[in-house]
């Protein structure tokens, strides 16, 4: 480093640049914290000070409808949770949307990108039908696939109807309107995880199946001993982000049943957003956004760990 | 079976024909609901609710895009998502261009460490923090502004940018900002007349990155913003739906009008958005 910091001197001593760009001349160590500065005051702003003020608000009793000033309550939004039966349906739904979705996306995904991996003369089309499904917003997503699973003009009943089965009136039942939700986040997901795996898949050296096919190794084989575990790596990471983003499912459902019939398809995300924004009782919303909060800290953890390992 | 050229399963479908329906299992796989939403948005009201239903449009009509503009103020919902989208990705590429040099050149004592803060930070449930958010705004007076969007925007993309940006960074040769320098630039100067423009790819995607992340955000939008005038498109398209009536076509013809700008980013970047989306997600 004394390299370029005699550079820096000589180009001052010469011709140096304009005088108000001289504070920028700094140390390392100062010129970091500079840098560093604008991402740690948005961080700080948006994430760190939230989260105090999270717990710091779960411990009382604060709804604006009430009109009434916040109130310590210490442990009572957590103890009305516990018997809240709504938070424990939301909770469970949200467990099971991401158990469901996420092995769901991921073989989904593996299959597309095994098929989008192909030799085709062309790639954009490939490309692009699996950009597409990612570049979609979810909330257009929920609406796309509503209309799809409509009961009378949806394509779906319509396809059923011509392979000689019965329509399903998908969104009366609560099964049924799950499975819907269910099967249009797996489709919305798996293109996401197809990419990331086709990433992978590209940078497996054929020289490892051509050795394989000399031992006399069958492509079945070559899939189970070299190809998915080479893709491990990217294939936890993908997993891990799904995870993550399907803990806090909200757009799908709050399109597609708006949570119903009853709260059999609510989400614990859209369980907060009903307390914060519709109740605005802050302080209860904000007891089961920690809890929330904490499920995600647990994948977070796991995740870091793998990368450690990893390198 | 003495092929090697194809690796892996994709020999047991090398054939042509196979080929040929992979190709159309992945096209119909992703092009298809878009594709239906468009032939829905250009369908008749008595077209729609005929039975059997049809797929492809008889008698296609731009009338249901007229009353998509007419109904509701769609053009200001576009507006709307298009300036909260541009602000926040401007935003983010400043900050995470700053941060990312600073990580990518300079020996810090604690990089390690504010890596895994970065990455930590990247799968942060943003949802948690509607509570408090919606109080800072609340206090702030930035409920019903961009504003209230803009940041947290930014903080969703910022630790993805990041860490495209200073892998990115460490791909540009030291030797390049130092001749900066000798002819007279200062390290900032050097920074964004050669680091960044040599970058200009990298920077590029990640700028496309943040730019979906914010046009695609619905919570937030939703419980931030309870003007109409200032509504985004995820939100405003809910409007359509009348108490009981749920007019498909008119709604159909408001999502093609909302996918078309991110459809055609996509189709024109489409390689340089790959490439980002992986190294974002592999590294980060």
């Amino acid at each position: 480093m004394s390299t370029t910091s005699t550079l820096n001197a000589a180009s001052s001593a010469d011709r140096g640049p304009p005088a108000w760009t001289r504070w920028l001349d700094l140390g390392d160590r100062a010129l970091a914290v500079v840098l560093l500065a604008p991402a740690a005051i948005l961080l700080a702003l948006i994430i760190v000070y939230p989260v105090l003020r999270l717990g710091y608000t779960s411990f009382f009793s604060l709804s604006l409808t009430s009109g009434l000033p916040a109130e310590f309550v210490g442990l009572e939004n957590y103890s009305l949770m516990l018997e809240d039966p709504v938070f424990w349906e939301t909770t469970w739904n949200t467990v099971l949307i991401t158990l469901i979705t996420v092995p769901g996306a991921l073989l989904v995904g593996l299959a597309l990108a095994l098929l989008a991996n192909l030799p085709f003369g062309v790639q954009w089309p490939v490309r692009l039908s699996l950009l597409i499904p990612w570049a979609l917003p979810l909330s257009f997503a929920g609406l796309i696939f509503a209309w799809f699973f409509h009961s009378e003009y949806g394509v779906v009943n319509d396809v059923l109807n011509r392979l000689g089965f019965e329509g399903i009136i998908w969104f009366n039942s609560p099964n049924w309107a799950f499975a819907a939700i269910c099967l249009t986040i797996i489709w919305k997901t798996s293109s996401f995880m197809a990419l990331i795996i086709l990433a992978g898949l590209q940078t497996i050296p054929r020289s490892l199946y051509e050795a394989a096919d000399v031992d006399g190794a069958g492509r079945v084989r070559q899939f189970f001993e070299i190809t998915l575990p080479l893709l491990k790596p990217s294939i936890v990471v993908a997993l891990i982000f799904r995870t993550i983003t399907a803990l806090q499912t909200f757009d799908i459902p709050y399109m597609m049943t708006g949570g119903g019939p009853g709260t059999s398809t609510a989400t614990l995300a859209m369980y907060i957003h009903q307390n914060t924004v519709s109740f605005l009782d802050l302080g209860y919303g904000s007891a089961l956004a920690v809890v929330m909060f904490a499920l995600s800290m647990c994948v977070t953890a796991v995740y870091l760990r793998a990368i450690r390992t990893k390198e | 079976m003495s092929a090697v050229a194809n690796p892996g399963f994709s020999s047991l479908l090398s054939g042509r024909p196979l080929r040929f329906i992979a190709g159309g299992a992945l096209i119909i796989n992703g092009m298809f609901p878009a594709l239906w939403i468009l032939f829905t948005s250009l369908k008749t009201e008595a077209e729609l609710t005929a039975k059997p239903i049809t797929w492809i449009p008889h008698a296609p009509t731009l009338s249901n895009y007229m009353q998509a503009f007419s109904d509701q103020p769609l053009h200001l919902f576009l507006f709307n998502s298009f300036m909260v989208a541009l602000l926040s990705t401007c935003l983010t590429l400043l900050v995470s261009v700053l941060a990312a040099y600073a990580l990518a050149r300079l020996n810090l004592r604690y990089r390690g460490l504010i890596l895994s803060l970065i990455i930590a930070v990247s799968t942060f449930p943003l949802v948690t923090l509607l509570v408090p958010l919606f109080e800072i705004m609340r206090t702030l007076n930035l409920l019903n502004t961009w504003i209230a969007l803009v940041l947290p925007y930014t903080v969703l993309s910022l630790p993805v940018c990041t860490l495209m940006l200073v892998s990115f960074f460490e791909g540009i040769p030291r030797d390049l900002e130092n001749a900066a320098m000798i002819d007279g630039c200062t390290r900032m100067g050097a920074l964004f007349k050669v680091v960044v423009p040599l970058c200009a790819p990298g920077v590029f995607t990640a700028g496309i990155l943040a730019f979906v992340n914010a046009w695609d955000e619905f919570l937030l939008a939703l419980s931030f913003n309870s003007n109409p005038s200032l509504r985004t498109l995820p939100v405003g398209i809910q409007l359509y739906q009348g108490e009981f009536a749920f007019p498909w076509p008119v709604i159909s013809a408001a999502l093609v009008v909302g996918i078309v700008p991110v459809a055609v980013l996509i189709v024109i970047f489409q390689e340089r958005v790959v490439s980002g989306l992986t190294a974002g997600g592999i590294k980060g």
